[in-house]
């Protein structure tokens, strides 16, 4: 019987990146002495190359770096890591990585700095030491440059990408607007953030996640990405792909949220998280087979390659399974619509993948479980799967957007489409935000305040 | 391609256009529990619109939708002044796109929340 179970899949790389020194006794020592012999950099949010508004801010990519969701990834890469990067979509060491992980600085603040190669960095975070920055090369990049080869071209990609990118996309934006200077070299935290309400509950970097589904006795866990409160359904659709499993269905259900800049009219951070545990507070999946957890990032919308950064994290925290939807991470119609499956299925070749991502070389070990969409179907009178309901000239299709229509005109969505326990979630964040979704206001709110506060470390 | 243009209607809206053409056209869905109107409209009318409206977007149905509350209140006004789903209701709202961008800024800072009871989820 034994054989015909899954195994828990290695960490990306084969070894989880903890770069975090947890004694604080050992901490103080390295920022002593980096006081004498170091320079110090206050983190600065990336803005928006012609808005002006926050779009990124690095410390989240740093966290994910150094609490091993983005294991192998050790910190910010070469020149030559990220010409591998764009070129193969691997890092040096043969390892699949689809997106450049950067610091990047302006040429003013360099100069300022005065560093050089080997020299090392003390990146301050809200005023307090929070990470060092071993400086292992320096390099000059052209952003729109940079943003172009990231997603690449309808002519570079055509198996997937259908127009080209540009600035209403907001993972191109992200890129084209980063300063021209680079700083590669490995991040280290020396003071770890504290995360603060509801944040702090939904921490779960990936050991621990590993520890947690071995107390669980989770076998088997498949993952789901969301950017969004959950509507039916993504309920349907968490609840059908979990069927999947080895002898069994899934043990458990892995909900991580991708926190960090948003799009407007995106729901706040505070109110996804909160809106996907309470599918599990108020019984629509049990609580001993739902975990809510989230990843900091700065999401890049890049479909296919968000997916893959997708399964790398969800690997990394140990599922086995991963659930891709339709549009998978996507924005407008840059992308085909089932690009992410294409990838997955039959592999990406302009991408450097000739075969799906789990048979390459480098690739991941996760297990996809594409679905197609859910739909509320009137003949059956119930929330249908797309490949099992025959009632295609029937069907009413659902959206985050519809329901976001339906909110922002201050109508309940129908209990059939939402469930009301969600909708008294979002709520609850509208009265403390005075708006229900992400616009300006909140961009800047959650630029000032982060997730995170940061202990004093003097 | 036909794009559509969906206008939800509550109790207040209903009664505005309670005996016109347009009342045979409203649709239920969701088991009932949604009636809506839905404009179609072509490409140029949609390239209008996700032009003015940054947050505007199409959803898997060929919706536009994430337009401004303001927009939609306007394209009901004009569905009921001009008892049509045709798209010259949707040009007439485009007639006065500054007023409804004008309104649009403002509630892009500021929605009401519904006055519901929430102290069992707090």
């Amino acid at each position: 019987m034994s054989e015909l179970y899954f195994n828990r899949p290695m960490p990306h790389g084969g070894k989880l990146v903890e770069r975090v020194i947890k004694d604080r006794k050992v901490a103080k020592k390295y920022l002593k002495a980096c006081t004498k012999y170091c320079k110090f950099y206050d983190i600065k949010p990336t803005l928006h190359y012609k808005r002006g508004v926050p779009v990124r801010n690095v410390y989240r990519e740093i966290m994910s770096v150094c609490y091993g969701f983005f294991s192998p990834v050790e910190g910010s890469m070469t020149s030559a890591e990220l010409e591998s990067v764009l070129s193969k979509r691997r890092l040096l060491s043969g390892w699949v990585f689809p997106y450049p992980i950067l610091f990047d600085i302006s040429k003013e603040d360099f100069q300022q700095l005065g560093v050089s190669e080997g020299d090392r960095l003390i990146l301050r975070l809200k005023g307090k030491p929070f990470a060092m920055l071993d400086i292992e090369e320096i390099y000059e990049i052209d952003p729109e440059e940079l943003a172009n080869r990231t997603f690449g071209s309808p002519e570079t990609n055509p198996e997937v990408v259908r127009e080209k990118f540009d600035d209403k996309h907001p993972g191109w934006v992200i890129y084209r607007s980063y300063q021209p200077i680079i700083l590669a070299g490995k991040y280290t935290i020396i003071n770890e953030p504290v995360f603060k309400p509801p944040f702090d509950r939904f921490w779960i970097p990936p050991r621990k996640c590993r520890e947690i589904f071995e107390e669980k006795g989770w076998r088997t866990v498949i993952a789901h990405q969301t950017r969004n409160v959950p509507h039916v359904g993504h309920e349907m659709l968490m609840k059908a792909a979990a069927f999947t499993g080895d002898v069994e269905p899934c043990h458990g259900i892995l909900v991580n949220a991708i926190i960090g800049v948003k799009r407007r009219g995106d729901y706040p951070d505070e109110a996804i998280l909160e809106a996907h545990e309470m599918v599990n507070k108020a019984g629509y999946i049990k609580p001993t087979r739902h975990l809510v957890s989230f990843t900091l990032w700065d999401m890049r919308y890049g479909n296919p390659l968000e997916s893959i950064l997708h399964g790398i994290i969800r690997q990394n925290m140990g599922c086995t399974h991963h659930m891709f939807g339709r549009d998978h991470a996507a924005v407008g119609e840059y992308y085909d619509k089932f690009a992410t499956q294409i990838l997955w299925l039959k592999g990406i070749p302009s991408y450097g993948f000739d075969k799906p991502i789990n048979e390459v070389e480098g690739g991941l070990q996760i297990r996809p479980q594409n679905m197609r969409e859910f739909w509320y179907c009137p003949h059956c009178k119930e929330m249908a799967y797309s490949e099992s309901c025959g009632h295609d000239k029937e069907k009413q299709k659902l959206s985050g957007s519809l329901i976001r229509g339906l909110v922002a005109e201050g109508v309940q969505p129908p209990a059939i489409i939402m469930r009301p326990e969600i909708f008294k979630v979002i709520v609850k964040w509208w009265r403390k935000f005075n708006y229900p979704f992400v616009n300006e206001k909140y961009v800047l709110y959650k630029e000032e305040q982060l997730e995170v506060d940061l202990p004093d470390l003097d | 391609m036909e794009y559509i243009l969906e206008v939800f209607l509550d109790e207040n809206r209903l009664n505005k256009i309670k005996g016109t053409s347009v009342e045979s056209q409203i649709e239920a869905v969701f088991g009932g529990e949604l009636k809506v109107l839905r404009v179609k409209i072509g490409e140029e009318l949609k390239d209008q619109i996700l032009k003015a409206f940054e947050t505007a977007r199409i959803d898997s149905r060929a919706c536009i939708t994430d337009t401004p509350v303001a927009f939609k209140r306007a394209l009901f006004e004009e569905i009921a002044n001009q008892k049509s789903l045709g798209e010259e209701v949707v040009k007439g709202v485009l007639n006065r796109i500054d007023q409804i961008k004008e309104a649009a800024a403002k509630e892009a800072e500021f929605l009401p929340a519904p006055d519901i009871d929430i102290s069992d989820i707090e």
